[in-house]
């Protein structure tokens, strides 16, 4: 009797790790660059969300707008009122999974190049991307980072002609972010 | 004629002058900004979860002062202070602390009763208020 109970206690304790396997985090950082010929423009947001299924690889990103942080007060003016309109589209999101989720062992320390598929959604306009991205897996937290070029004009975002040399068409965007299990 | 030209000249300095300003415009200072409103941490969650169409009309922009009692405070390696404020749901009221002001403190004790201003940003899972500076 007590080695069956032992035998039900040892099997639940190996199991109890699959159970947990959503991740979660708060504090994702999406940054972005642009190159202009006449000006570089950065900023940084800290407080992304990103939600990642371990057992069927599908993820989930959201990112406010007015929260992203630059050097210039006037430069994030123009970016919440003539570019990205923040007020009307207060955030950015991505909605896709890990498609060689086979090469990608979430349960095992290590490092991966995963394949991402998904939406992205930005200035309230959506579309199909593909990107890749470095998975590091240790002690149970999942660290994800990725660099894709986002252009203005697919998420209808107008640069004036008069801008052009200012802000670049194609914008450079980094995303990194440490998933703990969730509670 | 001369006169004309003098007076185009002095035009065209006072719109550089102003470019330049505006150009350079620092971030408004969290510290002397006055806030919008006064809010409890709950009843501003709540109304972003009951309607957040309505609640980004209402706070997105605008600097508000939250108070709360302080869930947990986390630090980033690279020096990004948050508070998270308790409104008894697994999410809260994010307060994300103002890199370019000085804070006379960054630790925040869970329990503790603090009252924080930011600039409200939206809802993601919490509410989130970046630039937070905390009031007396």
């Amino acid at each position: 009797m007590q080695k069956r109970l032992f035998i039900l206690a040892a099997l639940f304790l190996l199991a109890a790790p699959m159970f947990a396997q959503k991740y979660f985090t708060r504090d994702g950082k999406v940054k972005f660059f642009s190159d202009a010929s006449m000006e570089k423009i950065e900023a940084v947001n800290k407080s992304a969300t990103a939600v990642l299924d371990a057992a069927t690889g599908k993820m989930e990103w959201k990112v406010l707008i007015k929260g992203f942080l630059f050097e210039k007060a006037l430069m994030q003016e123009h970016f919440n009122e003539n570019y990205l309109e923040s007020s009307k589209y207060p955030n950015a999101t991505f909605k896709g999974e890990i498609t060689n989720l086979k090469e990608v062992n979430l349960g095992k320390d290590g490092s991966y190049t995963a394949k991402v598929k998904g939406r992205m959604n930005i200035h309230g306009v959506e579309k199909d991307v593909e990107t890749t991205g470095t998975v590091k897996v240790s002690g149970g937290a999942i660290a994800i980072h990725s660099g894709f070029p986002v252009k203005c004009s697919d998420y209808n975002i107008r640069i004036e002609a008069a801008k052009v040399s200012n802000i670049s068409n194609e914008i450079k965007v980094t995303v990194d972010a440490t998933l703990n299990p969730m509670k | 004629m001369k006169r004309i030209l003098y007076f185009l000249l002095a035009i065209a300095c006072l719109g550089g002058a102003i470019g330049y300003y505006l150009w350079n415009k620092p971030h408004e200072n969290m510290q002397t900004a006055k806030a919008d409103m006064t809010i409890d941490a709950t009843a501003l969650f709540n109304e972003f979860n009951t309607d957040e169409a309505a609640a980004n009309a209402k706070y997105l922009d605008k600097t508000i002062a939250v108070a709360g009692k302080v869930k947990e405070t986390t630090k980033a390696d690279d020096g990004t202070v948050k508070v998270s404020l308790d409104t008894g749901s697994d999410f809260g009221v994010l307060c994300e602390l103002d890199p370019l002001s000085q804070h006379a403190r960054t630790d925040f004790a869970a329990g503790e009763t603090v009252t924080l201003k930011g600039i409200c940003t939206g809802l993601n899972f919490d509410v989130q208020l970046t630039r937070c500076v905390e009031t007396k």
